[in-house]
């Protein structure tokens, strides 16, 4: 048999075709149901609906403070681990990062019924903390999607850069703010990235965690099971160009900072 | 034997086929990937056409032995084969309703007149699916022996063999909420027979979607017909009474389970007084310990109860002559008004409750996060006995106010059925056969709900209740228990008195059977019309919406605040840029 002859465009044939049965097509569906009426007429009232509602605002306001929220205490926790993870002298580090990237091998509804038990027991009654608990569900769930590109970025730091500071008079502080944290900041964006995200719409965690508050996900299933299909829809497109529009925000930042740098994950 | 050779054939032929197809295809386009996604796809392809035939020909006519392909509700799929011989049939019939399907397809298409495929569509964990221990078993006073062996529906296949002289296959699925079924039937699914709750049915009924049962259905005095021989009398009465488009619901719904929702509560920290009103989701005695149901129809009715409690429990609204039509009316409110109102209510029955929940409330009473659950009476026996089993007591209140009387019943679909006598017949003999009282009592003992049979003549089912409930006879603390009006249609009727211990009152005793006095103050919840039903559910996404106008002061301030630096930190940084 001869040996078989790939061209790159070839291979991307499987892709397109995933792509346009699961993304494309349903998206102009999306599309078309957000901009008509039962009818099937054309109408910009799930539009105008949408941001003259008080409670669907709200809503976008309370998703964006949970991932907002969530996304900073992911940071908090994790720079410093991958820092030290990186910078450590210790010999099996794979092993040590695996056992951060552990508990995604659990199923995650187990997880977080484990975790309503603990925040039961240290807070005894969870209903009087819904926003918090979310933030430390979301938090639980999220924090090895931080840690892992974080963790990435510092590797490839060069140690010479941190000795020449040194060399140059510059304290810690400086350092880190002059050296460390510009350098890092590729495996910042990706981490938030993959982390505020999800963290908008993961209405799952607040289920099980007896957030009765509808984020952006639930607000969605919740129109979509009153049958109100031409609003859902609305709202899920308006969700998709928030999203567009903060990934486009991010990659600017990228480019800016970091032009032909790498070390991201994304 | 012989079935098992045909079908190899037919393996042997498409089996060919796929090759010829195979070969054509790369013989023509080798070497390039272009080749090999095609052949992916004519795999796939001839996987299709291999797993759609067989079942076909599994049901070959001339022979055709029962083939079950069933679901058990939970994603498995059971097979059970009657003949060893076709083993080989039933491994590949696993693809499971899809497959199933295209042999009921194939089957109405070429010769009907065998094997007739009955589509039923129930509530998940609604069915005793039998393998009970064997000291399950329970013998009854009056001699008949109960034990769950096979699935029920498996069983209603020999059944109507036996009976009927008619081979059927039943395709038993199902759903999980009202709302669920509803969608999976507007985008095409087709089933013959479904268990909705009432308000599905009459909306089922509204849009004519459902066949009324047959004359011989309803024929007393034919052997078979378990259901209008064995229905409560209070039940058929209810059944009788409520009109849809001018007809009945009995003329196209049969009943299956039916109960009331109540408070399901922890007597060592709540009272029968405070359980028994609705009041109790709003009483800031519990606050964020009581849960309510995470679905709009359970909680506008409990809201309503609290918000029209004065009128409710007013002497003159409850003796007047026409109470239940009133409290009905009332119950069933749905101007705007009332649901503004009731709206803002539940804005603070939100910050009072500790969770809306569909199913973790059973287990957050038990293990003591909250002390009470607004529930179903029949998740309510399940859960008292749960918790029995965990040390934990718990009782059952029914609410002063009202409350919500609610059934499933069994309607043939217009859409499944298409005028097929024999599907219609073979639906209507399944409602006889699980509305046959031994069944009824396998199925209330296996789900925990009530069924709305009461056995007629026979009196296996007050057995039943006397056999789970009944006292011992050397004990003292007892109560009798009047279930006349559900057995005899007669509340003061002396021959259906339970007397039971103590301590069932307002437990599961008085949870599966309501007493006439509950019941006196209970309604339906009708099918409410569309732009009520618009209404409800936008009050609801509102009440469970965070409402912009909340965000505090302080929040505007800082969020303004990060605003204002991570523009000027960009502008600083342009600028610097510029610099160099």
């Amino acid at each position: 048999m001869k040996g078989l002859r790939f061209s790159r465009k070839q291979l991307g044939i499987p892709y397109a075709l995933f792509l346009i049965c699961f993304v494309v097509a349903p998206l102009f569906v999306i599309i078309y149901y957000a901009f008509t009426n039962g009818e099937g007429q054309f109408t910009l009232a799930n539009f105008t609906g949408f941001f003259t509602n008080p409670n669907t605002l709200g809503t976008l306001c309370y998703s964006f403070a949970l991932a907002v929220v969530t996304t900073c205490v992911c940071l908090l926790l994790a720079y410093p681990i991958g820092y030290i993870l990186a910078k450590s002298n210790l010999k099996k580090k794979g092993v040590i990062v695996m056992i951060f990237v552990l508990p995604m091998w659990i199923n995650f509804t187990l997880r977080i019924t484990a975790l309503k038990e603990i925040l039961t027991m240290i807070e005894g009654n969870l209903a009087y903390h819904p926003f918090l608990n979310s933030v430390i569900g979301m938090t639980y769930d999220f924090l090895p999607f931080m840690i892992l590109p974080l963790y990435t970025t510092m590797l490839k730091l060069d140690n010479s850069l941190l000795e020449a500071a040194n060399d140059l008079g510059a304290n810690a502080v400086q350092t880190f703010f002059k050296v460390t944290l510009p350098l890092t900041i590729p495996g910042i964006i990706s981490g938030v990235v993959m982390v505020f995200l999800p963290s908008m719409t993961n209405y799952v965690v607040l289920d099980m965690l007896y957030n009765s508050t509808y984020i952006m996900g639930s607000l969605i299933g919740s129109y979509f099971s009153a049958y109100n299909w031409h609003g859902g829809s609305m709202i899920a497109l308006i969700l998709l160009v928030i999203i567009l529009i903060f990934t486009l925000c991010t990659n600017r930042f990228e480019d800016d900072d970091a032009k032909n740098r790498g070390g991201a994950l994304l | 034997m012989r079935k098992s050779e045909i079908n190899n054939r037919h393996t042997l032929i498409t089996g060919n086929k796929c090759g010829r197809i195979l070969s054509q295809i790369s013989e023509k386009n080798r070497g390039s990937i272009g080749s090999y996604v095609r052949r992916a796809t004519a795999v796939t392809l001839a996987a299709v056409m291999l797993g759609a035939s067989l079942p076909v020909y599994a049901k070959a006519p001339e022979t055709g032995n029962v083939t079950n392909v069933v679901s058990d509700g939970k994603g498995r799929n059971i097979n059970d084969e009657a003949d060893p011989a076709e083993g080989s049939v039933s491994a590949d019939n696993k693809d499971g309703d899809k497959a199933g399907n295209t042999a009921s397809d194939g089957n109405a298409a070429g010769k009907g007149d065998d094997v007739v495929t009955l589509r039923v569509c129930n509530w998940e964990e609604y069915i005793d699916l039998g393998g009970w221990d064997e000291d399950e078993a329970m013998e009854l006073e009056n001699g008949q022996t109960i034990y769950g062996d096979r699935p029920i529906y498996q069983e209603f296949e020999d059944w109507y063999y036996e009976n009927y002289g008619v081979k059927v296959k039943v395709e038993y699925s199902c759903f999980g909420t009202n709302e669920e079924l509803y969608s999976m039937l507007t985008l095409g699914d087709k089933y013959d027979l479904v268990c909705p709750s009432d308000y599905l049915i009459m909306k089922l009924m509204k849009e004519e979607a459902v066949v009324p049962f047959s004359d011989e259905f309803f024929d007393e005095s034919k052997e078979d017909n378990y259901y209008v021989k064995g229905v409560s009398p209070y039940i058929r009465n209810v059944f009788d009474e409520n009109e849809i488009n001018g007809e009945s619901w009995s003329k196209y719904a049969a009943g299956y389970m039916w109960g009331l929702t109540g408070i399901l509560y922890n007597p060592e920290y709540v009272s029968y007084d405070e359980a028994s009103t609705w009041a109790i989701i709003n009483n800031p005695k519990f606050s964020r310990q009581v849960t309510v149901k995470d679905n709009v129809r359970d909680t506008y009715f409990a809201a309503l109860g609290v918000y029209k409690h004065d009128l409710l429990t007013s002497d003159e609204f409850v003796n007047a002559s026409d109470y239940s039509n009133r409290l009905l009316e009332e119950m069933n409110d749905v101007s705007e008004d009332t649901i503004d109102d009731v709206g803002n209510l539940l804005q603070d029955v939100r910050d009072n409750v500790y969770a809306f929940e569909t199913d973790s409330g059973k287990a957050d009473i038990v293990s003591g996060k909250i002390v009470a659950n607004y529930q179903w009476s029949g998740d309510a026996v399940y859960a008292m006995d749960q918790a029995e089993e965990d040390g934990v007591s718990l009782d059952f209140a029914i609410p002063e106010e009202c409350t919500n009387l609610w059934f499933d019943g069994w309607v043939m679909l217009k859409s499944g059925i298409s005028e097929d006598p024999r599907k219609q017949q073979a639906a209507e003999a399944f409602v006889n056969y699980v509305s046959r009282p031994d069944n009824a009592v396998r199925n209330m003992y296996y789900i925990g709900y009530t069924s709305v049979i009461s056995g007629g003549d026979d009196d296996t089912i007050i057995d039943y209740v006397d056999y789970n409930f009944g006292a011992e006879e050397d004990e003292e603390d007892t109560f009798d228990y009047n279930l006349g009006y559900f057995f005899a249609g007669d509340e003061n009727s002396e021959d259906y008195i339970v007397t039971a211990p103590m301590e069932q009152m307002n437990r599961q005793l008085t949870a599966q059977y309501p007493s006439a006095e509950d019941i006196s103050h209970s309604a339906i919840m009708l099918c409410f019309d569309d732009d009520a039903a618009a209404n409800i559910n936008q009050m609801w996404i509102d009440v469970r919406c965070y409402n912009i106008k909340d965000v505090p002061v302080g929040i505007w301030i800082f969020a303004g605040a990060v605003v204002v630096l991570i523009v000027a930190a960009i502008v600083r940084r342009k600028m610097q840029m510029r610099k160099y």
